[in-house]
């Protein structure tokens, strides 16, 4: 079956190479540790060769083998690149290549979008036992800051662990990257969600106290969002800032009579905190913060699982709260980061 | 070099190599200044004939100084850089050439390096500011007292490298400086000026070492040349040694370790910014007065004597019963060549050797093992023999998995030892509660007898009131607090129960048992190889094809290096390009590993190096399209720019001792990209990019000035041979420059603070070393005519030779006199001590220092004698530290001694010095303590014999 589908990469009418991305994903799942790219490259004389060329002398053969994949995989992305010739399409394709290689095996990281897209990219290869690396914040942050955020900021290995499920970490097989081959297909977010997100929320709840204390406490005449946003990336996160037009919301309560207007919805890490109604996005956002910020008044916060509404249906949505659940009067969600076909990751 | 521990470890083991720096302070009269004039002679009594300033050693503390606060921009920095390269002045007084090296472009292999650097310096340098940000505000919030910020950008040290404005700006005002110190100061006079900036590609102390070669390789070179080099590497030791020059010293500053810094918010001493409470300063002195002194002493400078580390070396490497003749000077290269396992900046270390564990001893040993087997050196000249560096790596290797045991072994007892100790300081502590008042416990034996307890009712109630009211007010206080604070239900502090853990962590932490850094490889626990590749390289142990091609790489890397050091940069395209070492016993069959390296490479352009080394965050440096690069995810060369990375502590504690894990650089992929940028470049970018030229300042007296200047008149002098007679025997290629520096034509300033050099004496001139074949080899050897420096060290065989009680020499000089108290202050000193505490005083027991006595024993002179035996025996005017006062006065040895005053022949400034020495010193008082010493007098006999310096007459009979 393996050698079926590599036959299907055949020439391109212009002369280059293409390697179906979506065939190579099936034949991964299907071989599991079969090299597919050396497979492929027997059949492809003519490209082992440029290939070989392309190797860093340092690399390792299971970098390589990774990276190789990588590359024949978006090969088709850069229609302008011809095997055997520098070209600067090329060059980036090397070079996003090697962005997720350093990822992966020395643990760099790159601003977010570029990782979003080195990610995406790579989908589907398998790497075997990928090495563990410290950050650098991780040893900064013990010696010098009680910070312990270090630990449970995502860095490449968390991730690739929230990435596979437990068959495949038993197997010391990881996918990297989003969706691997086997993913839970359950809509919402997975049960142990609320638990890892915690650790979390623990931390930003302390910091949103300090931060009150400081602002002279609780009240009506703060900068609600300025405060929440600020603790919020004080805890290496950042605030999602969801807005509809009050009007095309569908679940909305029988007794509202308003019409206009902005409605703002809070999530951090996927967790929602707080909705928000103003006349503008402005007003919305600091209502939607206020809400959030009274959730912090109790004595801790909690991050639960809650049903709530969300376009006309009922889901499972991870939600913060303070210790008195009342997860009655949940207003509808605005947006619902869980794709039924992934897993909660948290962005990279 | 990279290991910080190198110096300490030699300067411990070889301590008779230092020499602390004398160094004559300005005068100060009625306010103004009196420059120091250093045409007089060297206070450390020796000449130098070269000094050598590593200026990367001098730049980065005068931007970013560590003890100080910063300066506030870059002219105050241009200043502080003038002042600190006239104090070094000052000190060496060079009499011929002085040759200053800013770091250029580095070759690849050292690129890794400094990109690690740069990488972590940005990192940490917006985590400082942070940091301080955030320190700021929270003092602030709680009503602590802070300086305002200064309107000043954080100063990137990343710009210094070449290529950089900042750099450009440098070489000008160093350009100007020289002009002016050439025109102005008399002991510039008549030396030749050598400036290397930043354009001109190599390291600084690379520059430096080929500019002594390709001079000492000419047949003008003078052999004796006595070099004096400054920079704290350690590896200028190396490169010094590697010179083959008798007279070779390395000045410094001393280093001093656990030096106070000032809190980088509020500028006191004391504590750290993240411990800052924005406290009211303390005043200094009665009026404030102090309020701007440095609080500690000022740094002080030592040198480095390599002729005695020479000595030392060759005690301990001199091998009998050799099938050949013993070459000492082969066997200091192998040595070189040893340290470099330890750790070089091109290298990573092999993970066995460390130099702590008295790595060096290790390798020195074997080595002369593998000299005898094999019958021959490691290298010759900067060429390695690999089959004999196997055996020594072989050797090595047998050890190691004893090695890594000892290291776990001492590692464990050492943290008992900590652990014990600091048990015991925590019982040696007092206790947390003490009586006040007249309960307070006293010392037994102390002065005031203890009193009997009067009226203790009382006072127990006084107590128990005064503890009541403290509560009261404390309790008021955080009520205050509570209600400035508002609705205080919400401050955590009641809500901490299980929801962090930090109030229970903390306490863990504190009962001593810190958190150790995980380690995977545990090099002491059977299969540690197997382990070491799979966790840092990523491979197992059987893929011995990568494993090969590790040990390659670092065997290219020594041979590299080792040439580096003695030839110049083979290739500038070569680099290790891993981030660890293999072990030791990984080095089999090496012999044909290394054949030769790539010919003909030219190193990166600055800018181009720039975009090599810099993290996107130091992009501002680069110009826009370039800096896009850096950040542009569609970008060809994006990866080479991480925003953050991995650090992998490899054993080590601190995040800065670890190896930072950076992508290597794909130079093809950069030039392909810089390619396309290239037409972006501004012709002032265009020139800041291209190489540039070492040149040559002399101020008009100099006899070479004349003949610059008739190459400037004719203007066709491209290329002219510089006559080798104009100048101690120089040689070089002298091109016309662009913009000269010319005699009578005023040079602008480029810092305004300073003014304008309107009466400019200097001439400048493109300077370019000579020229030799490209297969042409430094021979590493002594000169012809070179004369080795006289011994410093105690011979082994000083006791049977009968010649009495050895004389350590302490300064360069081996007939140095001691510095002493003059009379006057005997005088106070037998005025303060009552008499009946001299027996058993501090001073009793001390002989007088002999030379007080010439006055009684010895018959008075004329007057002044004119012909003094050595003009530079007196000391004690310039600063010499008092010695100690049981000091045996040795006898002294006849002046055979020549080695250092060959410039000082026509110094005439030094016996008008001594002959004010002379009159102070010696007078005909005869302190009373030393009758009961019978030495005393009989030492001061003799040595006033030896030392005729008659005090004059009239001053003599006044005193008494």
């Amino acid at each position: 079956m393996g050698s079926k589908n590599l036959r299907i990469a055949a020439c391109h009418p212009t002369g280059h190479v293409v390697l179906p991305p979506g065939k190579i994903r099936v034949m991964a799942e299907w071989v599991r540790g079969r090299d597919v790219v050396s497979e492929f490259l027997v059949q492809n004389p003519h490209l082992a060769q440029w290939m070989e060329s392309l190797r860093g002398y340092c690399e390792t053969n299971k970098q390589w083998r990774a990276r190789q994949e990588f590359i024949l995989r978006n090969m088709e992305t850069f229609p302008s690149i011809i095997p055997g010739v520098y070209s600067p399409s090329l060059d980036q394709l090397l070079s996003l290549s090697m962005v997720w290689a350093n990822h992966v095996f020395l643990g760099c990281r790159y601003p977010p979008g570029l990782m979003q897209k080195v990610l995406e990219m790579a989908e589907g290869i398998v790497i075997q036992e990928v090495p563990v690396r410290q950050m650098r914040d991780e040893i900064m942050g013990k010696g010098k800051r009680s910070n312990p955020s270090g630990r449970e900021t995502d860095s490449s290995t968390k991730k690739l662990k929230a990435g596979g499920n437990e068959a495949e970490s038993n197997s010391g097989v990881r996918a990297v990257g989003r969706a691997g081959g086997a993913v839970p297909s359950k809509t919402g977010p997975p049960p142990q969600a609320a638990a890892e997100q915690q650790p979390f929320f623990n931390r930003l709840y302390k910091s949103v106290a300090w931060k009150l204390v400081s602002a002279g406490g609780f009240g009506p005449n703060l900068d609600h969002f300025d405060i929440l946003r600020a603790c919020v990336e004080a805890s290496k996160a950042s605030l999602i800032c969801v807005f509809v037009p009050l009007r095309d919301i569908p679940d909305l309560p029988a007794g509202c009579a308003q019409r206009e207007g902005q409605v703002c919805e809070l999530r951090c890490r996927t967790v929602y905190m707080g909705t928000g109604y103003g006349r503008d996005e402005d007003s919305a956002r600091a209502m939607a913060s206020k809400e959030a910020l009274k959730v912090f008044q109790g004595r801790k916060v909690t991050v639960r699982i809650c049903r709530r509404r969300f376009q006309g249906r009922d889901v499972e949505d991870l939600v913060l709260q303070d210790e008195q659940a009342r997860s009655s009067a949940l207003p509808p969600a605005l947006s619902y980061p869980f794709p039924p076909e992934q897993p909660v990751t948290p962005p990279p | 070099m990279g290991v910080p521990a190198f110096f300490r470890w030699l300067s411990r083991k070889y301590s008779s190599i230092i020499v602390h720096c004398l160094e004559e302070k300005a005068k100060e009269c009625n306010g103004v200044r009196v420059p120091i004039d250093t045409s007089k002679p060297n206070p450390n009594e020796v000449e130098f004939d070269n000094l050598y300033l590593d200026m990367n050693g001098i730049i980065h503390p005068c931007t970013h100084p560590e003890d100080k606060p910063a300066p506030k921009n870059e002219d105050e920095m241009m200043v502080a850089i003038f002042e600190y390269i006239d104090r070094l002045f000052n000190i060496v007084r060079p009499r011929r050439v002085l040759y200053m090296a800013i770091d250029g472009v580095a070759p690849r292999a050292k690129m890794n390096q400094q990109r690690s650097r740069r990488f972590r310096a940005s990192k940490e340098g917006v985590e400082l500011a942070e940091e301080k940000q955030r320190v700021r505000e929270e003092v602030i919030r709680r009503g602590g007292y802070l300086p305002p910020e200064e309107i000043k950008e954080r100063f990137d040290s990343n710009c210094i490298t070449p290529g950089t404005e900042f750099m450009d700006n440098l070489a000008k005002c160093l350009r100007y400086y020289v002009a002016d110190r050439l025109s102005n100061d008399p002991g510039w006079r008549n030396i030749t000026v050598i400036l290397s900036d930043a354009s001109v590609p190599g390291e600084g102390e690379h520059k430096i070492m080929d500019y002594i070669r390709r001079q000492r390789a000419q047949p003008n070179h003078d052999p004796n040349t006595h070099h004096c080099l400054c920079g704290a590497d350690a590896d200028l030791i190396m490169l010094g040694l590697a010179t083959h020059e008798p007279n070779f010293t390395i000045i410094r500053e001393e280093f001093k370790p656990n030096k106070p810094r000032p809190c980088g918010l509020c500028g006191q001493l004391g504590h750290e910014i993240k411990d800052c409470e924005g406290m009211a300063r303390e005043k200094r002195g009665e009026h404030d007065q102090f309020a701007d002194s440095a609080p500690t002493a000022e740094q002080e400078f030592i040198f480095i004597r390599l002729s005695v580390l020479r000595e030392y070396l060759e005690r301990e490497l001199t091998m009998a019963s050799l099938p050949f003749p013993f070459d000492f000077e082969r066997s200091v290269d192998d040595w070189v060549f040893m340290c470099f396992f330890v750790g070089n900046d091109f290298l990573p270390h092999l993970p066995s050797l460390e130099i702590r564990e008295g790595a060096i001893d290790r390798l020195v040993n074997i080595y002369k093992d593998v000299v005898h087997k094999t019958g021959g050196y490691l290298t010759e000249s900067g060429f390695v023999n690999l089959e004999r560096v196997e055996l020594i790596m072989q050797a090595v290797g047998v050890a190691e998995d004893n090695i890594f045991k000892k290291r776990k072994e001492d590692e464990e007892s050492f943290k008992r030892r900590m652990k014990e100790k600091k048990k015991r300081m925590k019982a040696e502590q007092r206790p947390s509660f003490l009586l006040g008042g007249q309960f307070a416990p006293q010392a037994l034996g102390g002065r005031d007898r203890p009193q009997p307890v009067h009226n203790a009712r009382h006072a127990a109630f006084d107590m128990r009131m005064n503890s009541r009211d403290q509560q009261n007010r404390d309790a008021a206080q955080s009520l205050k607090a509570m209600m400035r604070n508002g609705n205080s239900s919400q401050t955590p502090t009641g809500s901490s129960d299980g929801l962090d853990g930090r109030g229970v962590k903390r306490k863990a932490e504190d009962s001593d048992s810190e958190p150790e850094p995980e380690d995977n490889v545990r090099l002491w626990e059977e299969g540690w190889k197997q382990r070491y590749y799979k966790t840092k390289f990523d491979v197992d142990v059987t893929d011995e094809t990568f494993r090969r091609k590790v040990v390659k790489s670092y065997v290219e890397g020594l041979c590299w290096v080792l040439r580096y050091y003695y030839q110049g940069c083979a290739s500038w395209k070569w680099y290790f390009p891993f981030h660890y070492a293999p072990f030791a016993s990984d080095f089999k069959d090496i012999k044909g590993m290394f054949k030769e390296f790539e010919k003909g490479t030219k190193p990166f352009k600055p800018l181009e190096q720039l975009m090599g080394v810099f993290p996107a965050a130091s992009g501002n440096f680069l110009p826009e399209t370039w800096r896009a690069l850096m950040t542009d995810p569609d970008s060809s060369i994006i990866d080479f720019y991480p925003d953050d990375f991995a650090i992998d502590l490899n054993g080590k504690k601190y995040a800065w001792q670890g190896v930072a894990l950076l992508p290597f650089v794909d130079e093809r992929r950069l030039r392909a990209a810089l390619e396309r940028v290239y037409p972006d470049l501004a012709p002032e970018e265009v020139k800041r990019n291209s190489l540039g030229s070492d040149v040559l300042f002399v101020g008009k007296s100099h006899p070479l000035c004349d003949f610059i200047q008739e190459l400037y008149k004719s203007g066709t002098g491209e290329g002219t041979e510089m006559p080798p007679e104009l100048c101690h025997g120089i040689q070089g290629t002298l091109n016309l420059d662009e913009e000269p520096i010319l005699p009578d034509k005023p040079v602008e300033s480029p810092v305004p603070l300073l003014r304008d050099l309107v009466q400019n004496q200097a001439i400048g001139i493109k300077f370019k070393d000579p020229h030799y074949q490209e297969d042409f080899v430094f021979k590493a050897v002594i000169l012809p005519g070179a004369k080795i420096p006289s011994k410093v060290l105690k011979p082994g065989d000083w006791e049977r030779s009968n010649q009495g009680p050895f004389k350590p020499q302490l300064g360069f000089n081996p007939n140095r006199q001691q510095a002493h108290l003059d009379q006057s202050a005997f005088r106070a000193l037998g005025h303060s001590m009552n008499r009946d505490r001299q027996r058993g005083g501090h001073y009793s027991n001390a002989p007088p220092p002999g030379n007080y006595h010439q006055g009684n024993y010895h018959p008075p002179h004329g007057g002044p004698m004119p012909m003094y035996p050595h003009p530079r025996q007196h000391v004690g005017l310039l600063g010499a530290p008092p010695p100690p006062f049981n000091v045996q006065p040795y006898p002294r040895q006849p002046y055979g001694h020549q080695g250092w005053n060959r410039a000082m022949q026509g110094q005439g400034g030094a016996y008008q010095q001594n002959q004010q020495r002379g009159r102070g010193g010696p007078s005909g008082y005869h302190p009373r303590h030393d009758r009961g010493d019978p030495r005393g007098p009989a030492q001061g006999y003799s040595s006033g014999r030896s030392y005729p310096l008659p005090p004059p007459p009239a001053r003599r009979y006044n005193w008494n």
